[in-house]
């Protein structure tokens, strides 16, 4: 139950905040590194510390509420998944993939998995539909397909004021 | 004026740099983004005009640490992105140089014309070159401005009725009203 006042409620509305200032660079997917760093940054030095399992917490009672939120295992840490995009298990083991290096392609996919070109290239378009990666066609060899919530490079960048605008009802 | 101009996390990430994205909310992300750099570049280097050619070699599209530089036909898009919020201006038919302003013409001009009321400089005349780059300036957004782009805020000012374009002893001028 999810009292007004009660820690992870009032944690759980700084998550959100942050997800939807975030959301149109990353798509609407973020990891839980990132989302610590933007959380604790947001709640300066006075506030009461926060761990990653605190925002474990609150984010499976996010979950319950039927909001859309998802928590995804990769590479030992998880993925928070903020929008409702559609997620099946395919598209998630490729995530996992991706997150060694921040990107992905149709032959690491086949290679690792043994799935055929096909069910590889679905899974890819599907990601660049939902706004969850970009393609990159100058990449040595094939298509390499990024995935910002990976891209380590953006971690810790400042929420600008205008993504902070998003974030305000 | 110091500015501080840091490249943005988009000119790391190696997919900023193939032409346009599939996805056509990406793709507005993206181009966005491409537009905004312009700019800030620009405005950076104090470069109010280029080539088409000098562009896709500058690093500005070319970002060699990377490997990764943006197709001359996705560069085309951006300048005609930016011609239409009106902060380019083809120098050319063939299209091959074009004049950028960081700022519009409409902007400048405003800025200019906010000076000259504060200053209670209304119905006096100016040479170009005093606008620009006279003492009395100094301080103003607009000091040190090029004289394409200022020709242009003039221009709208003149429009407006608030200002006339004239011939002075060696060159133009400008007289506000």
């Amino acid at each position: 139950m999810l009292g007004v006042g009660d820690f992870y409620y009032e944690l759980g509305v700084q998550i959100i905040e942050v997800c939807l200032a975030l959301k149109h660079r990353n798509g609407g997917l973020i990891t839980l590194e990132e989302l610590h760093q933007q959380v604790l940054k947001g709640r300066g030095k006075f506030a009461q510390d926060v761990s990653q399992d605190d925002l474990i917490r609150a984010i499976k009672k996010l979950k319950a509420l039927g909001t859309g939120f998802g928590i995804i295992p990769v590479g030992g840490t998880y993925l928070i998944q903020s929008v409702p995009a559609e997620l099946n298990m395919d598209h998630t083991v490729v995530l996992q993939l991706a997150e060694k290096n921040g990107y992905v392609t149709v032959s690491e996919i086949k290679t690792s998995l043994k799935w055929e070109t096909e069910r590889a290239r679905q899974v890819l378009e599907h990601l660049l539909k939902e706004g969850l990666a970009w393609l990159d066609l100058q990449a040595p060899g094939e298509a390499h397909y990024w995935l910002p919530a990976l891209f380590t490079d953006l971690y810790s960048q400042e929420i600008t004021a205008e993504e902070a605008r998003e974030a305000l009802p | 004026m110091a500015m501080s101009f840091e490249w943005p996390w988009q000119y790391r990430f190696p997919p900023f740099f193939t032409r346009l994205q599939p996805n056509v909310d990406t793709r507005q992300k993206q181009l966005a983004a491409w537009c905004s750099l312009v700019l800030s570049f620009c405005r950076l280097h104090k470069q109010s005009s280029m080539t088409v050619m000098e562009a896709q070699e500058s690093p500005l599209f070319n970002n060699v640490k990377l490997q990764r530089k943006l197709p001359v036909e996705s560069i085309q898009i951006v300048l005609e992105e930016l011609r239409k919020k009106g902060n380019l201006e083809w120098l050319d038919k063939s299209k091959s140089s074009f004049l950028i302003m960081w700022r519009r013409p409409e902007e400048w001009g405003k800025l200019i014309y906010q000076w000259v009321s504060r200053s209670g400089q209304n119905n006096s005349v100016f040479t170009l070159y005093e606008l620009t780059n006279g003492e009395d300036t100094e301080d103003e957004e607009f000091h040190g401005l090029d004289e394409a782009t200022l020709l242009r805020a003039l221009q709208v000012l003149q429009q407006e009725h608030k200002a006339e374009i004239i011939t002075v002893s060696d060159g133009r001028g400008v007289k506000f009203f």
